[in-house]
């Protein structure tokens, strides 16, 4: 299996997901981990509704999915796999699941938020749980969309939020 | 009368009512919610949740038109959905909004819905295939 894509996108599955990044990666299967959405019934029919019949969706809790990617069920895949926040992200990666870099997609300003950019606002548990990530040799970059400049995190932090 | 609340991504919903309007003059109980890139998915459910209240005053509930199924503005609108209340429309067109106010005072929300979603689709035509008959 590849993890053709990490993302962070509190969206999960929608526009540019599905109309951008999927053809970008060619990714086959998406992989939504999400312990809320994984108990919303109704959530879930939406995704697999919205999702061409070519693509392989598993939508599952954090600790379900990391099982799954670990496993050698999805070997022949090209995986997009989709976090809400950074330190689900972390979880994953603690849980065994190693990818090699992560995207920060739309992680959107709420209150005590600093924004960094017009889709990517941060506080400080958000930059220790990613410096975590990173300590596990994951390179960490912001691309909302695949038009958009993959630009490394660290320059976006020392830009400073506002 | 039943309302309507047009939810996109962008201005397309707000030029959509505009278009409209440009057409058949104006129009009631209808309200447009742009999702920009840096909505966040509260903001964009209380945006949402706010036209409903100010379309839905009446009992004769409410229609979301929304541009895409599986995009932002659909997958929010679709936690609103409550049968015979709160209806969900995907793929909106210009022609669905022209029925939909030639229509929202005459019919029910459910019999409205389901009009408007297959007159949309057979608003859709290929000239060539006219062509061909």
């Amino acid at each position: 299996m590849s993890i053709v894509l990490a993302r962070i996108d509190s969206r999960l599955v929608h526009g540019q997901v599905l109309e951008a990044w999927v053809p970008f990666v060619n990714a086959d299967c998406i992989v939504v981990a999400n312990d809320e959405v994984a108990g919303t019934s109704f959530q879930c029919m939406v995704m697999q509704a919205a999702i061409p019949s070519s693509i392989k969706l598993i939508i599952g809790t954090l600790e379900e999915t990391a099982s799954i990617l670990r496993s050698a069920d999805l070997l022949k895949k090209r995986v997009l796999l989709l976090f809400t926040s950074s330190e689900d992200a972390l979880k994953v990666c603690q849980l065994g699941v190693s990818y090699p870099k992560l995207n920060l997609g739309n992680m959107h300003s709420s209150a005590g938020k600093d924004r960094y950019t017009c889709t990517i606002a941060l506080d400080q548990h958000d930059i220790d749980m990613l410096k975590q990530v990173e300590g596990q040799g994951v390179t960490i970059v912001s691309q909302c969309v695949p038009a958009d400049r993959e630009q490394n995190w660290h320059k976006l932090i020392r830009s400073g939020g506002r | 009368m039943v309302g309507l609340v047009i939810a996109t991504h962008g201005n397309l919903g707000a030029e959509l009512l505009a278009s409209a309007q440009m057409i058949i003059g104006p129009v009631r109980n209808a309200r447009a919610v742009s999702i920009n890139q840096d909505s966040s998915m509260e903001d964009v459910r209380d945006a949402i949740m706010a036209a409903i209240a100010e379309v839905g005053t009446d009992d004769n509930g409410a229609i979301i038109a929304t541009d895409m199924f599986g995009g932002t503005p659909a997958n929010v609108s679709m936690t609103f959905l409550e049968p015979q209340v709160v209806e969900v429309l995907t793929g909106v067109n210009l022609p669905m909004l022209l029925k939909f106010f030639n229509s929202q005072e005459n019919l029910g929300l459910d019999e409205l819905a389901g009009i408007l979603k297959s007159y949309g689709q057979q608003s859709i035509a290929l000239a060539s295939e006219y062509l061909q008959r």
